[in-house]
């Protein structure tokens, strides 16, 4: 889960990295008692979870004779169709010079991964493009709880030396915190010293209970349902339902209804052992999707017992068409027990597939 | 074979958990029918001295391996004891170690597959269905009733999709040298550049079959570093950006690891890659026609 910028930076403050002095405010009302801090010049920055706000108007410069006006017209805006709930009201620094800073975790090396370059402020991806000298990189050990100083040094270069104790704290948070991301673009010099002038951390899903948090925001409600009966649920928006078992099949059969020229309405792993409840669960969930005309199931595997996946299908008593493509234990009694309600099953899951498009089309 | 055959004494960590009690039934009948040794030993701390399908019970992996002889390990402990499990395995001195648990933070695992790998031991998985070698052994949860015996690879980051490939393959009279699912986490300790280097050394495997998904680039790595022909398949073409398709590591992020490049790249590569699972038999059959 993404973390907002007034979260990750209060996180990366208590691990002693310097921030702007900032207020969060969730009305225009609130700005006044924070205006004497603010100083003559600062920015008001939506905190919306969505990335490029900054080009789409979430960040406006103000003084503090317009500033509770600006804020309030802020309010009111609609950033990439989301709602203006929450402003990280904050100092403006004097920057001399931007730098990168980011902490990932590498899937080839299976290690953390330090990422610094002298050119900050900008897209990482373009840099990294266009001058793929300039990124220094550091592969970490993640049994080790501190960057050895002599890689630090090295790190840092001819950039000032207070970068380097700023690295070892942002990779305590990125171990500590469970992240996934822990970036700082840009960090920034000033005649007061180095800032971390933005900053992101992704949570990893998985570790979100050990780090005290109980909702995942970046679901949507549908999702958040799907999670509670142990299935992973993504919403995308044609008209074909989609219920398989593991990760790897069913985004296949996502790719299948596009290859045949179909659009997929969601991604729906019910996962091992299917019980006839969650069968139930599973259809009824993809059915109140609005635009789903139709349901494909594909379910595989040696522990899938086809009579149980039957008698969930039959229990969700849906109005949609439902196509089944079945395998497993007791194949031929969920074969019969479905045929005798008039449902749909074929062999493979190319036909199952091919059924649901032309049935959409 | 590679990392074990009928040879290979398995212990299974999570014995007496309910998933580890019923595939340490499955991996036995599997064991019996090809003349295997399969499960030797189980762990469960707390719950030393019982009896699980008639394989003794230890505290400690430390204790299993006084009386055993022990290859293989295999994992079903929650996922907040899976980290701890692959090291006290690795320590121990089991040499290939199977991690069937999924949900493990991604900062547990690299502590883990870093210690193992300081201890010389194979992690597989985690979030993974094991391997099956046809005829020789089983470690892990793959329904072995797909499966004939050949000379064809198999590696992928799947399950159900796995079996999916088998099945095609077994149907079309193709058997299989080994299969291994290497996992769908962002963070897995042999991957497809590790797995094809055994499969280069194994005397029976003569084509590969790598099976991707979306996220990273372990399948170009993978193809870039072998000489061995390899027909792939990479699930997720439709996925959408930033989103997790069901797998911790399947997401596309800040532009990388999406279907369409990665396919591409393979391309570039000289490996064929196939546009649905049940074009890759012929493609595999292709390839052995090109290369006889």
């Amino acid at each position: 889960m993404k973390l907002r910028e007034y979260e990750a930076k209060k996180v990366i403050r208590e691990y002693g990295i310097p921030v702007p002095a900032g207020f969060l405010i969730r009305s225009a009302d609130e700005l006044p008692p924070h205006l004497a801090e603010l100083g003559e010049k600062f920015v008001l920055k939506a905190q919306v979870d969505v990335g490029g706000r900054g080009k789409a108007g979430g960040i406006l410069m103000a003084d503090p004779s317009t500033a509770v006006a600006t804020a309030g017209s802020l309010f009111k805006k609609e950033i990439k169709g989301l709602p203006v709930k929450e402003i990280l009201a904050e100092q403006r620094l004097d920057i001399r010079h931007e730098y990168y800073l980011s902490i990932t975790v590498d899937r080839s090396s299976k290690q953390p991964l330090i990422l610094f370059t002298e050119e900050g402020g900008v897209d990482i991806e373009i840099t990294a493009k266009e001058h793929p000298e300039a990124i220094r990189k550091l592969i970490a050990n993640p049994l080790m709880q501190d960057i050895p100083p002599f890689l630090l040094r090295e790190l840092v270069g001819t950039a000032p030396k207070e970068i380097g104790p700023i690295i070892n704290k942002l990779y305590r948070v990125f171990l500590e915190k469970d992240a996934l991301l822990a970036e700082i673009n840009p960090l920034v010099t000033t005649p007061s010293g180095v800032y971390a002038a933005d900053a992101k951390i992704i949570v990893d899903d998985n570790a979100l209970g050990r780090q005290g948090i109980s909702v995942n925001r970046d679901l949507t409600d549908r999702e958040r349902e799907a999670e509670k009966h142990g299935f992973s649920y993504v919403e995308l928006n044609g008209a074909i339902g989609v219920i398989g078992n593991g990760a790897g099949l069913t985004m296949s059969t996502l790719d299948l209804i596009e290859f045949y020229g179909g659009k997929a309405a969601n991604f729906l792993d019910v996962g091992g052992g299917a019980e006839s409840e969650r069968v139930m669960h599973a259809v009824r969930l993809v059915a109140s999707v609005p635009t789903v005309k139709v349901i494909v199931v594909n379910l595989l595997g040696g522990i899938t017992k086809c009579d149980e996946v039957a008698k969930g299908i039959i229990a969700a008593g849906i109005s949609q068409k439902v196509i089944v493509r079945l395998a497993g234990t007791n194949e031929a009694e969920g074969r019969s027990m479905l045929s005798e309600k008039g449902y749909e099953m074929l062999d493979t899951m190319d036909l199952v597939v091919k059924k649901a498009v032309e049935v959409t089309a | 074979m590679i990392y074990g055959d009928k040879k290979t004494g398995i212990l299974v960590q999570g014995a007496t958990g309910k998933q580890g009690e019923f595939h340490i039934g499955l991996m036995n009948s599997y064991a019996r029918l090809v003349g295997g040794r399969g499960v030797v030993a189980g762990v469960t701390p707390g719950k030393g001295g019982r009896e699980v399908h008639g394989i003794p019970v230890y505290n400690t992996v430390r204790e299993a391996m006084h009386g055993h002889d022990i290859g293989a390990a295999v994992i079903f402990v929650p996922a907040a004891a899976a980290a701890d499990a692959i090291m006290e395995e690795a320590k121990a001195g089991i040499e290939t170690i199977v991690c069937i648990t999924e949900h493990i933070p991604v900062h547990d695992t690299m502590k883990a597959i870093a210690y193992a790998r300081m201890e010389g031991a194979s992690v597989i998985g985690p979030n993974c269905p094991g391997l099956l070698s046809p005829g020789e052994v089983k470690m892990g949860i793959m329904p072995a009733g797909l499966f004939t015996r050949g000379n064809v690879g198999v590696i992928s980051r799947s399950g159900t999709l796995t079996y999916e490939v088998v099945d095609e393959l077994t149907r079309a009279g193709i058997g299989q040298s080994t299969v291994v699912g290497i996992g769908g986490d962002p963070v897995i300790g042999q991957t497809f550049v590790d797995v094809l280097e055994r499969f280069e050394k194994d005397s029976q495997t003569k084509a590969v079959v790598l099976i991707g998904e979306v996220g990273g680039n372990l399948e170009e790595e993978g193809a870039k570093s072998t000489r061995l022909p390899i027909v792939s398949y990479i699930a997720g073409i439709s996925a959408p950006p930033d989103k997790r398709m069901g797998h911790a590591g399947a997401i596309v992020e800040g532009g990388e690891g999406d279907a369409r490049s990665k396919i591409a790249r393979l391309k570039k590569l000289g490996v064929p890659v196939a546009s649905r699972p049940s074009e890759i038999p012929d493609m595999v059959r292709q390839l052995f026609r090109s290369s006889c």
